[in-house]
């Protein structure tokens, strides 16, 4: 009995000494869209190193995923790229992610860049990588570094290492010169393609290749032209009797789908590059047009007024099982399928305004994400999540270009040499 | 007459043979008011059951202490986060760390032609020489002006996104496990819903759900690396960039402003689930 009264008075006391720990779940449901604070001090080294890093934290900057910050509330200076830095310096100036790097001219003539992404909060490393190109090719190396780190904290490959081929409107209104032209995803390096002593119009990127599909009335017939950008070497597209419009790559890049008109008529064809046969694929007496591929290349989003109204239908990339998928109102056109699949972007034609839209490819999820008068003609980039798009401001004062995220934020102004429309975003380019 | 009636009777009668000395009218008089309360207490009790069953069923009441933080929907004052570069510089820190005598990473010279190298580089070893006093963030200090700041900081969710709902006011349970509880939940969530900015553009990202294991301190911050729970698998990018999202979000909000005499009911958040269902299309 008395030991029974020692080990209860045990236990008891063991009660007394160490509290019972529960676990606390916690659902969690709200949050805050915010970018994410990250800081990118200049690269050490070679000057370039400085140029670099302002343009990484201006790819960042622009994706509106990222909010660098400013160099002058950086504690720790970098002063060697392989050396962790002091986690707690960044800490304090609320930075969630580092960027340390270091530029180097090598014995070679090469500009070789190293560079370091840190977890801040967690205190490790999330990617350590070089590169090497000759230095004139500063800026492309740039590129690829956010590239590298939006996909590390994004999950999802980026989109500056890309270029934007778009419809240049230099002059007085009178004698408007429109000109293919190409820049960089950030509006650097702007180039002429065409001299503007014809009309060029709906120029298209090859999804796999530097190669653009477009339309053109280079012998004062429109006609679909093909350009190789790397080499300007043009070929039409087929010597069809009639115009030919509104071109679109296939996402192999062997086929283009086309318009092709005739008596009024239009219907969407499609020709394969290796054999240059051409195959029907809509014979409704209405104008059927706009095609765009999905990305598994088994399906055709197009514009059909064959009911009325201009609505965007999806078929099989054979012609079958046509069938309209946009029933939220107004008119829709002009249907680009995202390279991710999920989506399929459009210009809605409503109210007296036009915007840019996306919905799921069955039609549901309609949702309206440009906030211009007249805003028309997506292009996706290549990942997916971002869009651009002309936007024709009110009372004809010219033309822009502008990018929005598919989530409907981050929209601004994409930087361009006077009027431009009609962008085309270009795959990633190869390495 | 029912069995038990009878068996009642059987043990008064027994029982009566111990008191010969009274007189047999007051006995008789006595079994015969013992048996007749007995018959009618039984009598009542049976009829008493029968009304009872008669009656709708009960329902039981939890009482519930109302806690210091309940479900209030977030305050409509915009109050932006502090910008880094209007943040005082605090001391600078002892000297950087020594550099490692780690062997400088080689790599080789890539070819003329634009074609970046993807060789790794190696991660160098953790300077030996820590600093030795490492300047301490001002958010680890507790004060009252903090928490009003927390307290006012509640508003941005709502002001920045403009379809942003009401907070999610649905408590699983009125167990009293959590209805001890749910106050600590409130704080939880309404502290880590400044911090948690989940990948809402990602394809299909209402799935991307994440549930982490998590220890803190008795002063609130996190005492070990938030454990990634095997439910949530990290085998696509998309899943990972969510948990990393969320493991960001747990160390930016800590300190975690809670009760210090209820430690023992926070000291392990597990799981701590997040869920970005309810944040699509805001």
């Amino acid at each position: 009995m008395r030991k029974f009264t020692v080990l209860l008075a045990a236990l008891a006391a063991l009660l007394l000494v160490s509290p019972a720990f529960a676990q606390l779940r916690v659902d969690v449901t709200q949050g805050t869209i915010q970018p994410l604070p990250i800081a990118i001090p200049n690269f050490n080294g070679d000057p370039a190193g400085a140029q670099i890093a302002g343009v990484v934290r201006a790819d960042l900057e622009r994706s509106g995923l990222f909010r660098p910050l400013d160099p002058k509330s950086f504690i720790e200076q970098i002063k060697d790229v392989n050396v962790q830095p002091n986690f707690a310096n960044w800490r304090v100036i609320n930075a969630q992610a580092l960027v340390t790097g270091q530029a180097m001219l090598q014995p070679n003539g090469l500009l070789r860049v190293d560079f370091r992404l840190w977890d801040v909060a967690g205190g490790s490393q999330m990617i350590g990588t070089g590169k090497a190109a000759t230095p004139d090719n500063w800026r492309r190396m740039a590129h690829i570094i956010s590239d590298l780190i939006y996909e590390r904290v994004t999950g999802e490959k980026g989109y500056f290492d890309t270029r934007i081929v778009f419809i240049s409107e230099t002059g007085p209104p009178l004698a408007r010169k429109k000109r293919l032209a190409i820049m960089d995803e950030d509006g650097a390096n702007p180039q002429f393609l065409t001299n503007g002593s014809y009309l060029v119009l709906t120029p298209r990127f090859n999804p796999t290749a530097q190669m653009i599909a477009y339309m053109s009335y280079i012998s004062g017939k429109p006609r679909v032209y093909l350009c190789d950008i790397e080499s300007g070497k043009q070929e039409m597209l087929g010597n069809f009797p009639n115009m030919t419009f509104s071109p679109r790559f296939s996402p192999d890049g062997n086929k283009v789908a086309m318009t092709l008109e005739a008596g009024g008529n239009s219907d969407i064809y499609v020709m394969d590059l290796r054999n240059r046969a051409v195959t029907r694929l809509t014979t409704d007496p209405s104008i059927d047009t706009s095609p765009s591929y999905s990305p598994d290349g088994a399906q055709i989003a197009f514009e059909s007024d064959r009911g009325g109204s201009q609505q965007i239908y999806v078929m099989n990339a054979d012609g079958s099982n046509q069938h309209r998928i946009s029933f939220g109102g107004g008119k829709n056109g002009t249907p680009v399928w995202s390279p991710r699949g999920d989506m399929i972007a459009f210009t809605k034609q409503d109210g007296g305004r036009f915007n840019i839209g996306v919905m799921r490819p069955d039609g549901s999820g309609e949702r309206i994400i440009s906030n211009g008068w007249e805003d028309e003609g997506p292009t996706w980039a290549p990942n997916g999540r971002v869009l651009m798009y002309s936007r024709t401001l009110q009372g004809g004062r010219g033309s822009q270009i502008w990018s929005v995220d598919v989530t409907g934020r981050n929209e601004r102004r994409v930087l361009s040499p006077g009027d431009a429309s009609d962008p085309a975003w270009s795959p990633l380019r190869p390495q | 007459m029912s069995p038990s009636i009878a068996r009642a009777r059987t043990r008064i009668s027994l029982s009566s043979g111990a008191g010969e000395a009274r007189s047999p009218l007051a006995w008789i008089g006595a079994l015969a008011l013992h048996a007749g309360i007995i018959a009618a207490t039984l009598l009542t009790f049976s009829h008493a059951l029968e009304i009872t069953d008669q009656s709708p069923p009960m329902i039981p009441v939890d009482l519930v202490t109302i806690g210091v933080k309940t479900n209030i929907a977030p305050r409509s004052v915009i109050q932006p986060k502090a910008l880094p570069a209007e943040t005082p510089a605090p001391p600078t820190p002892t000297p950087s760390p020594t550099q490692p005598s780690a062997p400088e990473q080689k790599a080789e010279a890539a070819p003329a032609e634009v074609a970046p190298s993807a060789q790794p580089i190696k991660v160098p070893p953790k300077p030996e020489a820590k600093p030795q006093t490492q300047p301490k963030p001002d958010k680890k200090d507790f004060n009252v002006d903090n928490v009003l700041a927390l307290i006012n900081k509640v508003a941005p969710a709502a002001a920045s996104a403009p379809n942003a709902k009401p907070a999610d006011r649905n408590i699983k349970g009125v167990g009293a496990m959590n209805a001890m509880t749910a106050d600590l939940q409130d704080a939880l969530r309404s502290q880590i819903a400044q911090c948690w900015s989940p990948p809402v553009g990602a394809p299909r990202a209402e799935e991307l759900i994440v549930d982490f294991d998590l220890f803190l301190n008795p002063d609130g911050s996190v005492a070990q690396p938030p454990q990634l729970l095997a439910s949530s698998s990290t085998a696509d990018p998309y899943t990972r960039a969510a948990a990393e999202a969320a493991r960001r979000a747990i160390y930016e909000c800590a300190p975690y402003k809670l009760p210090a005499d209820r430690y023992s009911q926070w000291r392990e958040i597990n799981p701590f689930h997040f869920d970005p269902a309810a944040m699509m299309g805001q």
